[in-house]
């Protein structure tokens, strides 16, 4: 089965500071996305259980070491990459990711199985993968938490709320998975070393045969806050039994517990 | 086994100097570093002395991103309730900069891009288990179940020695060697930092300080100024601490400085953004153990190369020094291929002929100065105790200002004690 993995890189979050308010991103580094791992060690193991190749196609942005984070994927076992990298494809909105990477995947020469996060680590938006499905017209699930090969199709179970709905996509299709699907396993330095050498292609936006004025925002962001916390500053005193008694009595009455 | 041609056991300053000697003449190497970046699991106090290592990579030194070149420094000295500080503002300093402050998070990474830009590899989150020994001879590294080869392993894997000392290439690391040092970046707008410590505008300033803050225990007491936060931190001897019986935890002090009203008003405001701690080698020369071998070299912390002169301290240059001259080495070796310790020799003989040596040497006394009683504990009390005699105006008449001064040096700095160490001090 030829699987398409679309990674994004991503500014490791717990080294992102809060400064006024504004995440301050001087010398953080980026990683590959949390789930994006968990989406590229699903495709893995599909393929070796059925075989096939694994791809990580991802778009290059400003300032973000795009590189590394697809060694990363290469390591992981990732058969070969694709860089979307052009400088007029820098800071790119949603909608246009969608339509880059939807060109790219059309360009490869086989494309099954559509594997993607539920979300990145960093906006979190969640739109790019039913846009790209949308774009190439095939099936897409989301909230997978098993994905599996079957004859010509791929059975996923998706974690509602609730309850879990087994479902089967005929082939192509676009699956986004949530973190409880699996472990991402952590390369080994054999498998560091030879990333390497597999083969990564760099294309442009001609390439693939994007105009680049198709790609012109359609949202703008105006800004970027953290929310604002204001602790509640409530300090127990007196005996340690009637401090936990006072602070259980106050965590029912914010309604944290005892619902 | 795989095998690439130079391996580098960490990925700090001196390991990725090395690298970067290494890859920039064309040699296979590949950095292993155990932090999830370069710079992840490094401590500074905070400052990078640069005149030494200028001639070493001069295209990096232009770039590199450090935070102020230090323009001010100054030394305060903590007696009881009462400090002298010693500031010299001096236009030489900073014109050329002869230091600079230094984020390490920041500095590691950006040398790792440029070990990168070279063709080296770098990969961090990569803990090396073990050194590979056969028949004597250092021949590659263990990290998890991967058994990598190399021609000549570069081991500046940092203080702790965790994998040269197993491998028997030094010394396992003992308290009488080190200290423990405590830091908080402590988060400024640079503006607030400038006015101060009386900075010109991306000017910045270094002050060390001796006495209460260790509580009279062998250390002291650092701040420097970044772009946009300060290092402030403690370092205090190991054996001292745990010599000295006390209640209080070494951390502890760091918490109780800072509430002192001399250091306070210093930090008002300011956000704690980092706290870290690490070992430091304070050992002097009479504890760097044999530099290099059949099949390696030892480079930064892990050699012990680092020197606490009182009102200097460094480390940081040592390390790229020390990388720099296991890089020329190795390529030496490379093109004699010999890897054995009499191919790799021409490294200690290279450090021996440059400063870090030579330094190391000149303070071989410094160890065993700082060990004196007094002079954490009775000199800086004496020296703020004189000044507030010279500047005391009492009820009654005041005698003369020399008569003041005498009767100051007479009761603390002229007596048996003292003069024994400045018996010893003549040799610094």
């Amino acid at each position: 089965m030829d699987i398409v993995v679309c990674v994004k890189t991503n500014p490791d979050p717990q080294m992102v500071r809060i400064r006024n308010r504004e995440p301050v991103l001087e010398a953080v580094p980026y990683k590959l996305g949390d789930l994006d791992k968990n989406a590229l060690e699903a495709a893995i193991q599909v393929r070796d259980a059925v075989g096939g190749k694994v791809v990580a196609v991802t778009v290059a942005e400003t300032n973000r070491k795009i590189k590394e984070t697809v060694k990363e994927a290469l390591a992981m076992g990732a058969d070969e990459a694709v860089i979307v990298d052009d400088p007029a494809a820098m800071t790119l909105d949603q909608a246009a990711v969608a339509t880059v990477i939807a060109a790219a995947v059309k360009k490869l020469p086989a494309c099954d199985l559509l594997l993607f996060g539920e979300g990145s680590s960093d906006n979190y938006t969640g739109q790019v993968p039913s846009r790209v499905a949308e774009k190439l017209g095939v099936p897409q699930v989301g909230y997978a938490r098993k994905v599996e090969a079957a004859e010509g199709a791929v059975r996923c179970e998706r974690s509602m709320d609730e309850m879990i709905e087994t479902l089967e996509l005929p082939l192509p299709a676009a699956v986004t998975v949530v973190s409880e699907i699996n472990e991402p396993r952590i390369p080994s330095l054999m498998h560091i070393m030879k990333a390497g050498s597999k083969p990564t292609q760099v294309w442009t936006l001609a390439d693939i045969g994007v105009d680049a004025a198709a790609l012109a925002p359609k949202q703008e962001v105006v800004s970027n806050l953290a929310e604002e916390q204001d602790r509640k500053h409530v300090l127990f005193e007196g005996a340690a039994a009637e401090q936990a008694a006072a602070f259980v009595d106050a965590l029912v009455k914010e309604g944290v517990v005892g619902r | 086994m795989e095998k690439v041609e130079c391996i580098v056991v960490g990925g700090g300053l001196a390991g990725l100097s090395a690298a970067y000697g290494l890859a920039g003449a064309g040699a296979e190497v590949m950095v292993l570093e155990r932090g999830d970046y370069s710079g992840a699991k490094n401590v500074t106090g905070g400052r990078l002395y640069v005149s030494p290592i200028r001639g070493f990579y001069p295209e990096l030194w232009e770039e590199a991103p450090f935070e102020r070149p230090v323009a001010r420094e100054l030394i305060t000295m903590m007696g009881d309730g009462a400090h002298t500080t010693f500031e010299l503002a001096s236009d030489r300093l900073a014109h050329p900069p002869q230091s600079y402050t230094v984020v390490r998070a920041r500095l590691d990474q950006w040398l790792a891009e440029k070990v990168g830009e070279k063709g080296g590899m770098v990969v961090p989150g990569m803990k090396v288990d073990e050194l590979l020994r056969k028949e004597g001879r250092i021949v590659g590294i263990r990290a998890g179940a991967d058994e990598i080869g190399a021609d000549v392993v570069v081991v500046a894997e940092g203080v702790l020695r965790l994998l040269a000392e197993p491998a028997g290439l030094a010394a396992r690391p003992v308290d009488r060697d080190h200290a423990l040092g405590y830091k908080e970046v402590i988060e400024l707008p640079a503006g607030v930092i400038e006015d101060r410590w009386n900075l010109n505008p991306g000017e910045g300033a270094a002050q060390l300080f001796l006495g209460s803050v260790t509580q009279g225990m062998l250390g002291g007491g650092f701040l420097y100024t970044n772009k946009e936060s300060i290092s402030l931190g403690v370092v205090v001897g190991m054996q001292a601490m745990k010599a000295d019986g006390r209640e209080i935890k070494s951390h502890e002090l760091l918490d109780r400085w800072k509430e002192l009203p001399q250091i306070k008003p210093l930090v008002a405001g300011g956000t704690v953004a980092e706290y870290s701690a690490h070992a430091i080698p304070e050992g002097g020369i009479a504890k760097v153990p044999r530099l290099y071998g059949d099949g390696y070299v030892l480079a930064g912390d892990a050699a012990g190369l680092s020197l606490n002169a009182l009102v200097t301290v460094r480390g940081m240059d040592f390390a790229i020094a020390s990388g720099y001259y296991a890089a020329q080495a190795i390529l030496r070796a490379r093109q004699a291929g010999d890897f054995s310790a009499a191919g790799l020799a021409s490294y200690e003989v290279a450090l021996r002929d440059s400063f870090v040596l030579k330094d190391l040497e000149t303070a071989r006394i410094y160890p065993q100065f700082m060990e004196l009683p007094r002079l954490f504990t009775h000199y800086p009390t004496a020296v703020s105790r004189l000044f507030e005699d010279v500047f005391t105006i009492g009820p009654g008449p005041t005698p003369s200002l020399m008569k003041k001064a005498w009767k100051g040096i007479r009761r603390d700095f002229l007596n048996l004690g003292t003069l024994q160490d400045a018996w010893l001090a003549r040799k610094l």
